[in-house]
């Protein structure tokens, strides 16, 4: 964990209101990976609190970010130009680690959620196992990373809130692996463009629970709004799903390193946790949602 | 180099910069991002008698320049803090300020027997609301100030008493004489001023706790003007907050009369703001010639 000046090297629009930022980083720095984030200065005095992000892709020198442009802070941070530069805290929180025996991983990401999602896919790539993910947004336009996901995916679902936009892919890449017949009548779609992809109104949690007898994930990652995640436990806890799923969660905070105690969850024990130091990612079963 | 060191109620500090209490945990984190060593000392989290929970989230907010939290006394209670983390402070050769709170007097009175010997400086927070009070904060009323104090200072024999002032008060002059009355060492200020932050969307306010403590860069004038009539009001040292950034921030305080500074909300906006002022402190005062810090400590003339 460090605090550094680093320099942009490219703060550009990806989707409607969202951002792709990467920054070089003047020293290296240990401990990168999938689903830690980092804490940004918006750095112009009058807004005191770092914005947390989620890692989405690094290498030995750089961190690439995306954010949504919402209030304040990321509007400012939107302004960031290359050469600027930008004073991070990073990596911060524990971030997502799979199990060797953990082959086929579901991922689930809404809004904002799809990057850490994404981080997976970036941090696992050639590591062999089959990603099925999840991805929903609020409507066509907010959609992104779309190549993204269908290429490191062996199966992807980009679905809609409003149905402006979806589709379903399946890789041959990964093994073969088909959308059956089957598979693709329990996706019954809205609409259907030629290539046969799904278009309809649906949310990532839904499309998982639709798909996943044939996923059969040995883990489920997932990362979006609260009320998504509420639907994830209650969804597992209904179907009697018991395989190990793990959240990543947000908070305000305030020193983003475990000091301040600003950014807690309840945990299933009664406890708090600060989810900045021991999450974000937390099992789905250990905190109350 | 100039000679940064004080001596507070008695307790030697290689520098004025303290930790503020609450935003720097017990220290084992930040140190994770220098040493903190380099820093005059740390005010603890606020300790009480058994662990508490603190309030609901969303915990912090923010306003230009400010923010506002209420965390809400949060923290694993005196017994965790004395075999967890004590041990860790101990060995980082800093002043260790236990900062205290309680819902009666009693309560009070007993954190502060069980502390005593252990840490170096005894902080009391009584912005907190007294039960038997309807509430109302103990550091309201210079006589309920002056009561707390007296019985935390009968419940000491070897660590000298810190009282941290509320801000949110009539006259901080009276309170701050108050607390020398009933016995402290030392009184500390400012902490939060109350304040509020509307969610216009959801028409709520965007706290859960509703309203909470204002800190960071927009408080330190009225914070400078507060610890200027404290140091006035009292012959103990003061301990000066609220707001301070950088060295000159700091310097701010000292020239208005306090013996040491403690910077709270600027370990979020930068979390190395503190040993950042340890060498500013040190750079200004060779620019200036100055050799220590008793040469500058309220030297402030007023106008007219
Ligand atoms: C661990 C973690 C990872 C995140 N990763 C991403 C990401 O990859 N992409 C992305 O677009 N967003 C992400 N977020 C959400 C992001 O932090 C907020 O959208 C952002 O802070 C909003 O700042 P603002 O200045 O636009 O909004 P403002 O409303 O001006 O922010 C005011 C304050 O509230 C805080 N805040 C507001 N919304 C949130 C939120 N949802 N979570 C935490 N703090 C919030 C801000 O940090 C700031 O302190 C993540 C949050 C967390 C906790
Ligand atoms: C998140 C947070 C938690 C705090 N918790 C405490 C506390 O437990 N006890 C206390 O006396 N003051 C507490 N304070 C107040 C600070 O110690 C300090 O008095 C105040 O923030 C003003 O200084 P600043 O502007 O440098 O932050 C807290 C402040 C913040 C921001
Ligand atoms: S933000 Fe300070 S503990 Fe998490």
């Amino acid at each position: 964990m460090k605090e550094l000046r680093a320099k942009v090297l490219e703060n550009v629009p990806v989707a409607a209101g969202v951002n792709r930022l990467t920054f070089l980083l003047p020293e290296a720095v240990e401990g990168l990976r999938c689903g830690r984030f980092v804490n940004l200065s918006v750095g112009d005095g009058a807004h005191l609190l770092r914005r947390p992000i989620a890692i989405c892709e690094y290498s030995e020198n750089t961190v690439t970010v995306c954010y949504q442009i919402k209030g304040a802070g990321t509007r400012l941070l939107a302004q960031r130009r290359a050469g600027d530069m930008l004073s991070c805290v990073l990596p911060l929180g524990n971030g997502f680690v799979l199990r060797e025996n953990e082959q086929r991983v579901a991922l689930i990401g809404g809004g904002v959620g799809v990057f850490p999602m994404l981080s997976v896919l970036h941090a696992y790539k050639g590591s062999g196992r089959q990603f099925y993910s999840y991805i929903g947004f609020r409507n066509k336009a907010a959609v992104c990373a779309e190549e993204a996901f269908k290429a490191l995916s062996a199966c992807c679902a980009i679905v809609t809130d409003d149905g402006s936009y979806g589709a379903f892919i399946a890789s041959e890449r990964f093994g073969g692996l088909r959308v059956s017949a089957d598979a693709e009548r329990s996706l019954p779609a809205d609409r259907k463009d030629e290539g046969g992809q799904a278009f309809r109104r649906m949310n990532a949690v839904a499309a998982f629970f639709e798909d996943a007898e044939r996923a059969k994930p040995d883990v489920i990652l997932a990362c979006g709004p609260l009320p998504m995640l509420r639907v994830l436990k209650a969804g597992l806890a209904e179907r009697g799903l018991r395989v190990p799923c793990y959240v990543s969660l947000e908070e305000r905070m305030g020193c983003g390193i475990g000091a301040c105690l600003v950014c807690v969850c309840d945990t299933e024990g009664g406890e708090h946790a600060r989810v900045c130091k021991d999450g974000p990612v937390f099992s789905i079963g250990e905190v109350k949602l | 180099m100039a000679d940064l060191r004080v001596s507070l109620c008695g307790v030697s500090l290689k520098n004025p910069v303290i930790a503020a209490s609450g935003t720097f945990g017990f220290g084992q984190e930040f140190d994770a991002l220098y040493d903190i060593g380099v820093l005059g000392g740390i005010s603890t989290k606020g300790l009480t008698l058994e662990p508490r929970l603190g309030n609901p989230t969303p915990r912090i907010a923010e306003g230009y320049g400010v923010i506002l939290n209420a965390v809400g006394l949060q923290n694993p209670g005196v017994e965790v803090f004395l075999r967890d983390d004590l041990p860790f402070l101990r060995k980082k050769n800093i002043a260790i300020l236990a900062n205290v709170a309680g819902r009666t007097i009693d309560d009070y009175a007993a954190i502060c027997a069980r502390l005593d010997g252990e840490v170096d400086l005894i902080e009391l927070n009584i912005s907190c609301p007294n039960v038997k009070c309807g509430g109302m904060a103990f550091g309201v009323r210079p006589e309920s100030v002056k009561e707390v104090t007296r019985a935390a200072k009968a419940a000491l024999c070897r660590t000298p008493l810190i009282v941290k002032l509320s801000p949110n008060v009539e006259s901080i002059a009276a309170n701050a004489a108050a607390a020398q009355e009933g016995g402290a060492d030392c009184v500390s200020l400012i902490n939060t001023l109350t304040g509020m932050v509307v969610d216009i969307e959801r028409r709520r306010p965007l706290l859960a706790n509703n309203t909470g403590g204002v800190s960071g860069a927009g408080i330190r004038p009225i914070a400078v003007r507060m610890v200027f009539e404290a140091c006035n009001a009292v012959t103990i040292p003061v301990i000066g907050m609220g707001g301070i950034t950088c060295a000159e921030d700091a310097l701010e305080f000292i020239i208005a009369g306090a013996a040491a500074v403690q910077v709270g909300t600027a370990n979020f906006t930068d979390t190395l703001a503190m040993p950042r002022i340890v060498e500013g402190l040190h750079s200004w005062m060779d620019r200036h010639g100055v050799k220590n810090l008793q040469e500058i400590r309220g030297t402030l003339r007023l106008n007219g």
